[in-house]
């Protein structure tokens, strides 16, 4: 008894000096790393933050969505709209495109609530499709086809890159934390029982209905969100932007790094922005190694990379188990 | 009018024909394919290949095909089958990601200019006043036939057995189906059926490594349309797909045009999610 007390505050120890030594991190790696760094692992913020709403949708919910791409592009497109031509203070139009976008995600959360496996998928990307149609058509808002340069915004007494950084590091700590708290409620317990066992849920009165919807609209919140904060980073946005290539890296992201798993998402944001890095002077790869490594990533590492740290922690647990039943038999 | 129902028809059938090879490969193997028009866009690039390095039409249109078949084999064997087991979740990611592969590696291998493939049948004839071309003709002549190919196919042991193993992979098994040919002659056949397809639609405009996005969804859309089971919905709904396209384009506007795919998509999995061609049946619980 007195072993475990002890383990628990140990490991509430490390906890706070690793919570702490991440703040510290946060608020230094501005004066530690060149802009150009620093824009990036903004991104990474940010691409983690997007990957967050996927999970919740794909990975919990067990709905294919495929629009979260152009959810990100209603962020990036309204945020800036409502700033620089409404005049709404950027926080508050944040916010505002976040909750249109969760709208928009409770609308197609409405047919998807009756759809189920490529149905889905169809709907959509059909979807998707229509939104960055929109992008095209309502031009006042998005500059059409030729695309809209995004208003770059400064907190006080720091420069872009610096105001960007601490932006998504506040948004994406409130984004994880929420979802974190999320999943362990009983409303994250209902969300996974409607991936796991949808006919079981009726004689439970839980309404899967419902939860999809929900599902639907906080993830396109979230992407609205990360949206909002992604087109201060491309300072310039196109309905093009928004299409499949960006759909496939937050494929990557959430499958790569383990679609399950909330901290899935920030693995998988590491890798992506990591391998556009290096293959930046190959342009035509960077598609192919997307491709390449979501078909790998289904084909062999169905749970991702944070599967294998569980599957190693299982691998210590079975010698452990083992030792016993061998002893036993000699 | 007339004109422009003819050239809806001409997109339409391109839609059907991709869809036929949608539901083939659905009802086999139960797997949505996203990699059907890139599938068959990758063997329509070797043949420009051929065609350029001076071979015969006849000659590199074969080989191009063969090479579509063995390419789907090999994806089939390699990447699908060892998912089947799981679910539309893991079959629609798997595709997505080796359309992307192949999609990218069209554009590593022959850039994004934009090609011409010259067939040696072309021009055009007059029927009342409406000039159709033979690329038109060639195009509805053997989307009808590749439908009613089909439909004989479904009513050939072959055929019979693909259905069968769609709708229960065990008891087939049980009965003496050889379940892998199956899953191999359906993924084969799909990938002529779309090789074939995407020539025709390139050499009927150009060839660029961008011909098969647009493509996919509106093949979905037109098996959508059709209820996935249907050979006959799927091609009557890329007809009609490609003909209201064409209509909405004429006569309202061309941004109009491209949104017709998706309302259609979204009010009939609104409406009739199982299609308007197939009969509900009940969800097993």
């Amino acid at each position: 008894m007195a072993g475990s007390r002890i383990n628990i505050s140990a490991g509430l120890a490390v906890r706070i000096a690793f919570g702490l030594a991440s703040i510290a991190l946060a608020f230094l790696l501005p004066s530690l790393l060149n802009p150009y760094r620093l824009f990036l692992a903004t991104l990474i913020v940010v691409f983690a933050t997007a990957g967050v709403g996927l999970v919740i949708i794909m990975g919990w919910t067990g709905q294919i969505a495929l629009a979260h791409a152009a959810f990100m592009g209603i962020g990036a497109y309204m945020t800036n709209w409502l700033f620089s031509d409404v005049g709404i203070p950027w926080v508050f139009s944040l916010v505002l495109s976040g909750l249109f976008a969760a709208v928009v995600g409770a609308l197609i959360g409405y047919p998807a609530a009756r759809l189920r496996g490529f149905y889905l998928a169809i709907a959509t990307l059909a979807f998707a499709e229509l939104i960055t149609r929109m992008f095209v058509e309502i031009d006042t808002v998005t500059g059409g086809i030729s695309g809209a340069s995004i208003e770059i915004i400064q907190l006080f007494g720091l420069d872009s890159d610096q105001s960007h950084w601490y932006i998504a590091v506040i948004l994406a700590i409130a984004v994880f934390w929420g979802a974190h708290r999320l999943g362990t409620t009983a409303f994250g317990r209902c969300l996974r029982m409607v991936r796991d066992a949808e006919i079981a849920t009726g004689s439970l009165g839980i309404n899967a209905t419902n939860y999809k919807l929900f599902a639907f609209a906080i993830s396109g919140f979230i992407a609205a969100l990360a949206g909002g904060l992604f087109g201060q980073l491309l300072t310039f946005a196109t309905p093009d932007t928004f299409r499949t290539t960006l759909l496939i890296q937050f494929l990557v992201v959430v499958f790569i790094g383990g679609v399950t798993q909330l901290t899935g998402a920030a693995v998988g944001a590491v890798f992506v922005i990591t391998s556009r890095e290096l293959l930046q002077d190959v342009g035509d790869w960077q598609r192919f190694a997307f491709g390449l490594s979501l078909v790998l990533a289904v084909r062999f590492l169905p749970g991702g990379i944070t599967s294998l740290v569980g599957l190693l922690k299982g691998l210590r647990r079975t010698d452990a188990h083992e030792a016993p039943t061998v002893a036993r038999a000699q | 009018m007339v004109q422009q129902i003819i050239a809806g028809l001409q997109s339409g059938s391109t839609y059907a024909m991709l869809a036929l090879a949608v539901v083939l490969i659905l009802k086999a193997t139960d797997v949505p394919n996203f990699a059907t028009a890139e599938m068959g866009l990758v063997p329509v690039f070797v043949i420009w290949q051929l065609l350029d390095s001076g071979w015969n039409y006849w000659l590199a249109v074969p080989v191009g095909i063969v090479f579509g078949v063995v390419l789907g084999l090999v994806i089939e064997r390699l990447l699908i089958r060892p998912i089947l087991a799981e679910s539309h979740f893991a079959s629609v990611l798997m595709t997505i990601g080796i359309s992307v592969v192949l999609g990218s590696a069209i554009q590593l291998r022959w850039g994004s200019d934009p090609r011409r493939i010259d067939a040696p049948f072309s021009g055009n004839f007059q029927i009342g006043g409406n000039y159709i071309t033979y690329d038109q003709l060639m195009i509805i002549g053997l989307g009808v036939a590749f439908m009613l190919g089909l439909l004989f196919f479904f009513r050939t042991p072959w055929g019979v057995q693909m259905q069968a193993v769609a709708e229960d992979r065990v008891t087939p098994r049980l009965l003496g189906v050889r379940v892998g040919r199956v899953f191999s002659v359906s993924w084969g056949l799909a990938a002529a059926i779309s090789t074939v397809t995407l020539l025709l639609h390139t050499q009927a405009s150009v060839l660029t490594d961008a011909a098969a996005g647009p493509l996919i969804l509106k093949a979905f859309v037109a098996a959508t349309i059709g209820g996935f089971g249907s050979a006959t919905g799927a091609f009557l709904g890329g007809l009609a797909l490609g003909v209201f396209e064409n209509l909405s384009g004429f006569y309202i506007n061309t941004g109009s045009r491209a949104a017709v795919a998706m309302i259609f998509v979204v009010v009939i999995l609104m409406a009739k999610p199982e299609g308007l061609f197939s009969q509900a049946r009940p969800r097993e619980v």
